[in-house]
């Protein structure tokens, strides 16, 4: 017995080296003999419901034709990207084309770490003149086109228009005013005895950066860095200050509820809009797919609220945009350009809104079936797009083409959550101010700018 | 009592001064040196040494848009971050941290533990929920907190409304969240503590608390004469375990809070990761980093010295 009990564990080891070598390397084989394409990997940020969106994106593209097969891989967060991209440029890992989104425009403007899909376009002679001008405009460097923007969001104002009904309020107009807002956050917050209440907006440095181009007011010096590379940055200005003011108001009057910073705060706002527990936020049109698939209640959208006394200015498009590589082949950098035509067709663009909340880039998905059926069932998500098509572009709200962005916006959220949590305002912005400057000459320092 | 006992360390160190002295290699001896030692060096070196002193390096240069280090400026960088309030914030906020969690971990640990050391039928259930966070990871428990903490549908919530007592919002508040962070992080610590402890109660002879209850000492009395004297070893090896683990801390901060509301849980570890893997400012975060590791050189050096000396039997 004990001579068998010996044998047993050697026995076991050989066997399983025998099942790995025959099955590993029939499934090995099964992947080497797929096909010839040239892989093109993708870079993406995109979670949830909008990652399986763009799953068939890619699926599509990869049926449309058979020269190349684009490969997604998911990288996280936009914010841990932008170093993942940058450090493993002419690794073997590092994608042939990525998603980039806008706020670290600069930053890969700067790295020359990639190709202007201009010289594509020029190859091509690719009409881009269907693509929505203020979404190109945002990824252009000297009239020529650096990236190309895919997937594109306006931050709108969302309110639970079963509950306004329920208590008999007058909605908000569709281009609100703070005030409009906080009248109708504080009925609801009265009328429902104190269980709904009125609004929240969450410890977002891109809301603030928003209600500042909406204000036609400018964070950055240099136009916002599109005529020149900004040396200095002003948060400490009236139109913040008035922003904040109106936030503070509403917790003061004890409708406002503070969720807070980060992705846990947006999904727990939501968690609480959805459970009638707030009725008023601002948010991403992206998070529409999410909020009009999954809610008992009828959906209400407006503009994304402006100052009293002063016309909207309109704001920025966020999102993010796709570039090239240029540390791959040039036959893997045209399969990628091919990629991003076909992301921008019509039909793609069009089922890209109705699936994620995501605005349309292409004029003429407006026109295809996909979208007309969705304004007809659902006539609220024209809303965001109907806003882009309002604001003329200018300056203010064209994005913020600085370096160090990112800190940038965490500094704007560390004084946002002071001021929410009943610090001063000046105080708040002044500190903001002094930071951010502090890193920007720094940042303008070590990349030898002036 | 004290004078007499001898702990593994003192023998050693008395081996290692004798053979200094009479150290001769002859090459046999050099050849094996180098074989046997050659490999961990190599992988040490790689990984260990070379990033060090590479971190070291960066932190007195500048690095721009692409990572690349373009201007000196010396100790600069250490300079900004010393009169920087925020980061003078962010070390009161981690040495808190540690401490409060150190502190509550091993108490509640011990408390338990010393529950769980009875004798009694079906105390084996006990000592196996009370041991159940080992099981649980960093993103589980981080989850399952943030859905206690939530403000509109959490559990803390619910109950607040059950007595109609005002909701308090733990995460955007600095105080709570902080505290929020310290809950998280001790009831993920506990179960391995209490499992440690545990082993180390039970392992005290018998015969000391049948000699003290012949004596008619209290069971308190025992507790602090006895059991706390004879795991002081185990006492302090949890706890040097525990600073050094929450001086680390990253997971749950990343999860529940990234470090806010106002910086008020943006702990070290964090802070570096945020400087240099969101913001890319490796210069700031490499000086960060060296400026960790020389205070828990420090910590660490002070347990040895102090804390060492007063575990006894």
């Amino acid at each position: 017995m004990s001579k068998y009990k010996k044998l047993a564990l050697p026995l076991i080891l050989v066997l399983g080296i025998v099942l790995i070598a025959v099955f590993g390397k029939a499934l090995s084989a099964k992947s080497a003999v797929k096909d010839n394409r040239t892989e093109v990997v993708f870079w993406h940020e995109m979670g949830g419901p909008s990652e399986q969106a763009l799953v068939k994106v890619v699926d599509g593209f990869n049926k449309s034709q058979n020269k190349y097969k684009v490969v997604p891989k998911y990288q996280g967060s936009y914010d841990e990207a932008i170093q993942k991209i940058l450090q493993t440029h002419n690794t073997s890992t590092s994608p042939a084309v990525f998603q980039a989104f806008d706020i670290s425009t600069a930053q890969m403007l700067h790295s020359g770490y990639t190709t202007p899909v201009q010289n594509f376009i020029d190859e091509d002679k690719y009409d881009v003149s269907k693509i929505s001008a203020v979404a190109r405009a945002f990824y252009a460097n000297d009239g020529k086109q650096q990236a190309m923007p895919f997937n594109t969001s306006q931050p709108v104002l969302y309110f639970n228009a079963s509950l306004l009904e329920k208590y008999g309020i007058t909605p908000p107009p569709v281009s609100p005013s703070y005030s409009d807002i906080t009248r109708v956050a504080k009925e609801l917050y009265e009328k429902s005895g104190h269980k709904v209440k009125g609004m929240t907006v969450q410890v977002y440095g891109w809301f603030l950066e928003q209600a500042l181009a909406n204000a036609n007011r400018q964070l950055a010096n240099n136009n916002d860095g599109h005529t020149g590379n900004p040396t200095k940055v002003n948060v400490n200005n009236p139109d913040t200050v008035e922003f904040l003011n109106w936030i503070k108001e509403n917790i003061k009057a004890g409708d406002f509820i503070d969720y807070g910073s980060g992705a846990n705060a947006g999904a727990n706002q939501t968690a609480g809009f959805l459970s009638d527990k707030v009725g008023i936020f601002i948010q991403s049109s992206a998070s529409m797919g999410q909020l009009s698939k999954s809610n008992k209640n009828k959906l209400g959208i407006t503009y994304f609220p402006h100052p009293d006394g002063k016309k909207a200015n309109g704001v920025s498009i966020g999102g993010a945009a796709l570039w090239i590589s240029n540390d791959k082949p040039k036959d893997v950098q045209r399969g990628a350009f091919e990629f991003i035509k076909y992301t921008l067709k019509p039909e793609v663009q069009a089922q890209w809104q109705k699936s994620t909340g995501y605005l349309a880039l292409n004029k003429d998905s407006q026109k295809t079936d996909i979208l007309k059926e969705l304004y007809a069932k659902n006539p609220e998500s024209k809303v965001p797009g109907e806003q882009l098509a309002h604001a003329k572009a200018n300056f203010s709200n064209s994005g913020i083409l600085m370096e160090g962005m990112q800190l940038t916006r965490q500094l704007e959220e560390v004084a946002m959550e002071t001021v929410y949590n009943g610090g001063d305002i000046k105080t708040a912005l002044n500190t903001a101010d002094k930071n951010i400057n502090d890193n920007l000459t720094q940042l303008n320092k070590a990349n030898g700018f002036k | 009592m004290l004078k007499t006992s001898t702990t593994d360390a003192i023998p050693d160190k008395k081996v290692n001064a004798t053979h200094r002295h009479s150290f001769r290699l002859n090459a046999k001896d050099k050849y094996y040196a180098a074989v046997f030692l050659g490999p961990s060096l190599l992988v040490l070196g790689l990984f260990v040494f070379y990033p060090m002193l590479k971190t070291l390096y960066i932190s007195l240069f500048l690095t721009n848009t692409l990572g690349n280090t373009t201007v000196y400026v010396g100790l600069g960088n250490y300079v900004n971050l010393i009169s920087s309030p925020d980061f003078i914030s962010s070390l009161f906020v981690t040495l808190f941290y540690v401490f409060a969690v150190t502190f509550f971990t091993v108490a509640l640990g011990l408390l338990l533990a010393n529950l769980a050391s009875q004798k009694l039928p079906g105390i084996a259930i006990f000592r196996t929920l009370y041991s159940v966070t080992m099981g649980v990871s960093v993103a589980v428990a981080a989850i399952f907190w943030l859905f206690i903490f939530n403000p509109s549908t959490g559990f803390f919530a619910l109950m607040s409304s059950w007595f109609n007592l005002p909701v308090m919002n733990w995460l955007t508040n600095p105080t709570s969240a902080m505290w929020a962070v310290i809950i998280t992080t001790v009831w993920m610590n506990l179960g391995f503590t209490f499992l440690i402890l545990l082993g180390a109660i039970q392992s005290v002879p018998n015969t000391l608390y049948e000699a003290a209850d012949v004596e008619g000492a209290s069971s308190n009395f025992q507790f602090f004469h006895i059991t706390i004297p004879m795991i002081s070893p185990t006492l302090f090896f949890v706890s040097t375990i525990t600073i050094i683990g929450s001086f680390k801390s990253f997971g749950l901060i990343d999860m529940i809070t990234k470090g806010g509301p106002t910086n008020a849980t943006n702990m070290l570890v964090y802070r570096i990761y945020k400087d240099a893997f969101y913001s890319g400012n490796y210069s700031k975060s490499s000086a960060e980093a060296i400026i960790l590791t020389v205070i828990i050189a420090f910590f660490t050096l002070l347990q040895f010295k102090f804390l060492e000396k007063k575990v006894n039997y």
